[in-house]
């Protein structure tokens, strides 16, 4: 037995020294690990980065592991504590935790910064390092079909901004007619059954007090922002939205405003088209849809109604116990190109943080994107959606109550005022009651 | 001589036992896989829930018990999961058993195309989780769900609903999906239990023109015990730990209506974009702690002869 118990060791031994050897002639791996595995134009695009890298140093192997999000989350929040983490993992802007517990490496000095957007590049900026290169970016839209629009007898001003009462009048008129108004379901994310919401409330509220209504030193109580919910509350109660609100996903949403059963409009970021630029087939939109962008409505004494969200999504962090630091940053700034930066646009259909001349995007796109580029001219930018940047409680109960249970029809202004403080408003008394009595 | 009878056993025992070496080789693996993933995690899950971890690098903080006073005595989510959680343990499990039964003595008692039925009512239990979540979110549909569709078909429009949309009705939605995805499971080893009571004593009560129901009241169900208490701790352990088919369909809400513990557990970890681990772990280990008391309460209660039926 003696015998047969030192064969098995000699042979465990053996086994890893042949293992460490077979690594060590392989040469190196560089490890990515990406969410939007489910995105083919994505992942094409990553993928032949990965290759170009490659082909530059020949003794490399890149290697990029596909998660959806949560799966991504999850095994980061083991990984990197453990030491274990990939060198290049995606972060989004809702992320920054793994920033403040010193996961991710500063990146001012490794990347040619010269091909993003300065403020796309902002957006990372934390404590005056910057912490993720942004390849995707977004602003909040209000989608709309024109041929809805015109048949409802409504038309849109030349600054494609209707008050907040001819707002209420168009979504009165839509239900009347039986169409849904606006296509929005909040089943499956944390933030799309808010955009009416947030929207109006930065537009009330002005940058500066939006932030801190969200940052917990301004109470929800405010008259100002009882106002808001009691518009958005009246929108709710004239049927603004689906029936199926609450159980709505996301890309369920897009299929209900341009195919079926159709809706006047959509609030979305502008990533509306990574799901309705591909084929019909693929759950597209039709050639033919007339699509459009309006701003959000105007608010009645609105401190800022030219204010529109803009943020970062898809990026790329640095593991701060990664050994190989520059190859992660040439992998990085192979994808920050401008010749990357148009082949994002024109394959993913999304806006690029690299700087890309738009107007050089033909096709049947183009008259698109310069719809786009019109309403986002003179706009005055707030940085992300609240579920990018609060943590906590004041998330949860954002999702539970902002992003569904209001817009839902559930509650009363005076209860989502009530439930909102409870879990985001630090500053003061957060009211008497129990969050979890609706 | 009775020296060297008992040297001679000695020897002879000696001969039998296996030498340490041996015992290590053979179980080593298994036992070191067991304290990595089993032990281990348990002890770590216990010791985090004593510290709260805060920014940066994970700085670990000493709070002794102070997550345990704050989740017992100022979390109001925590105090929902844990009645949504009660309801789904014993709702739930009353439901998955007792209908897994029913149907076991329907196929028992050969209703016709009893072969076709097992199959139907067995097929749940080969679906994911995932699956299982998609399909009922789907029947739920308000718009377009079979649900609705149905009662607007047979005029009862207006009871059609948002089933989990509404907190009053999410929970009982969800309990459904679940109860539909189980039952079968049920069904089958109440089958095979069914199967395996000896014919004779079933055969005499016949003779004793003992009727249907006498004959499952006094003759089958206390010959069954052993099968329903397995089942029924299984189930309620089962339901205590409920996360996957809860995420997939309502992520807890609307208004953690159906929040679990152990998708709350899953939120504060991981959803709440901070690394503290030190809070979840403390629910984790309350959680465990009931689970173990209700485990074994319920074991002393129903058990026949202290020991359970084990498959």
């Amino acid at each position: 037995m003696k015998y047969l118990i030192a064969t098995c060791a000699v042979a465990l031994v053996v086994a890893l020294w042949l293992w460490r050897g077979r690594a060590q002639t392989d040469g190196l791996t560089l490890t990515i690990w990406s969410h939007e595995a489910d995105e083919p134009a994505k992942v094409a695009l990553r993928e032949y980065v990965a290759r170009q890298l490659e082909k530059a140093h020949p003794a490399l192997r890149v290697k990029i592991t596909w998660y959806e999000i949560d799966g991504l989350s999850t095994a980061l929040k083991t990984a990197l504590p453990a030491g274990q983490g990939p060198d290049v993992f995606y972060i989004q802007s809702d992320q920054t935790d793994y920033i403040t517990n010193g996961y991710v490496a500063p990146l001012d000095d490794l990347i040619d910064w010269s091909n993003i957007y300065d403020w796309a590049r902002q957006a990372w900026l934390i404590d005056g390092k910057t912490w993720a290169v942004p390849q995707e970016v977004y602003t909040d839209e209000l989608y709309y079909n024109k041929r809805l629009l015109a048949q409802l007898g409504f038309t849109l001003p030349a600054d494609a901004q209707f008050t907040q009462d001819e707002f209420f009048e168009l979504v009165e008129k839509a239900r009347a007619a039986g169409i849904t108004p606006i296509a929005q379901g909040a089943g499956d994310r944390d933030f799309p059954g808010a955009y009416i919401l947030t929207q109006a409330l930065l537009r009330k509220l002005g940058p500066e007090d939006y932030g801190k209504l969200f940052d917990g030193t301004l109470s929800f109580s405010d008259p100002r922002v009882a106002d808001v919910f009691r518009w958005v509350k009246s929108l709710v109660d004239a049927g603004a939205y689906p029936k199926n609100f609450m159980t709505m996903k996301l890309a369920e949403a897009h299929y209900y405003f341009y195919q079926r059963p159709g809706a006047v409009m959509l609030p979305m970021g502008s990533w509306y088209t990574g799901r309705a630029f591909v084929p019909v087939d693929d759950g597209g939109q039709p050639p033919d849809f007339p699509l459009g962008i309006m701003q959000f409505p105007a608010m009645n004494g609105g401190a800022c109604n030219e204010c529109k969200t803009r943020a970062v999504g898809a990026s790329f962090a640095i593991n701060a116990a990664s050994r190989h630091k520059e190859l992660a940053a040439e992998y990085l700034n192979r994808m920050s190109t401008p010749e990357i930066g148009k082949r994002w646009i024109e394959t993913v259909y999304l806006q690029s943080a690299v700087k890309t001349d738009v107007s050089s995007i033909g096709g049947s796109y183009g008259a698109y994107y310069k719809e786009l580029m019109d309403r986002q001219r003179g706009a005055k930018y707030f940085p992300g959606d609240p579920s990018d940047f609060i943590h906590g409680q004041c998330l949860d109960t954002f999702t539970q109550v902002m992003n569904t249970s209001f817009p839902g029809g559930l509650l009363s202004v005076e209860r989502a005022i009530e439930l909102m403080n409870q879990g985001c408003y630090t500053a003061g008394d957060r009211g008497a009651g129990s969050a979890m009595n609706p | 001589m009775a020296t060297t009878t008992v040297a001679k056993q000695l020897e002879v025992r000696s001969a039998n036992e296996a030498p340490w070496e041996t015992l290590f080789l053979f179980l080593g693996p298994a036992l070191l896989i067991y304290v990595a993933f089993t032990l281990y995690p348990v002890w770590k899950t216990f010791y985090n829930s004593l510290y709260v971890m805060t920014p940066p690098h994970n700085v670990q903080k000493y709070v002794g018990l102070g997550n345990f006073v704050s989740l017992l005595t100022q979390d109001q989510i925590f105090r929902q999961a844990v009645r949504n959680t009660a309801v789904f343990s014993v709702v739930g499990t009353l439901a998955d058993v007792g209908g897994g039964l029913l149907l076991a003595l329907c196929l028992f008692a050969k209703v016709p195309l009893a072969r076709l039925w097992r199959v139907v009512w067995f097929t749940p239990v080969l679906i994911s989780y995932v699956v299982v979540g998609i399909i009922w979110v789907w029947i739920y549909d308000y718009d377009w769900g079979v649900l609705n569709t149905v009662l607007r078909g047979i005029g009862l429009g207006s009871l059609a609903h948002s089933w989990l949309g509404d907190p009053s009705t999410a929970l009982w939605a969800v309990l459904l999906a679940q109860v539909w995805k189980w039952t079968g499971f049920n069904m089958i080893v109440f089958l095979a239990a069914l199967y395996a009571l000896p014919a004779d004593v079933l055969g005499a009560a016949e003779l004793d023109h003992c009727g249907w129901t006498a004959k499952l009241v006094h003759i089958i169900l206390p010959m069954m015990r052993p099968t329903v208490v397995t089942l029924l701790v299984l189930s309620f352990i089962g339901k205590m730990m409920i996360f996957d088919v809860v995420w997939i369909m309502t992520h807890g809400g609307p208004l953690w209506s159906t929040e679990t513990v152990s998708t709350y557990v899953y939120k504060r970890a991981f959803d709440w974009n901070t690394f503290d681990l030190g809070y979840p772990s403390a629910i984790a280990v309350v959680w465990f702690i009931l689970i173990l008391g209700f485990v074994a309460l319920m074991t002393r209660l129903l058990s026949q002869r202290g020991k359970l039926e084990l498959y």
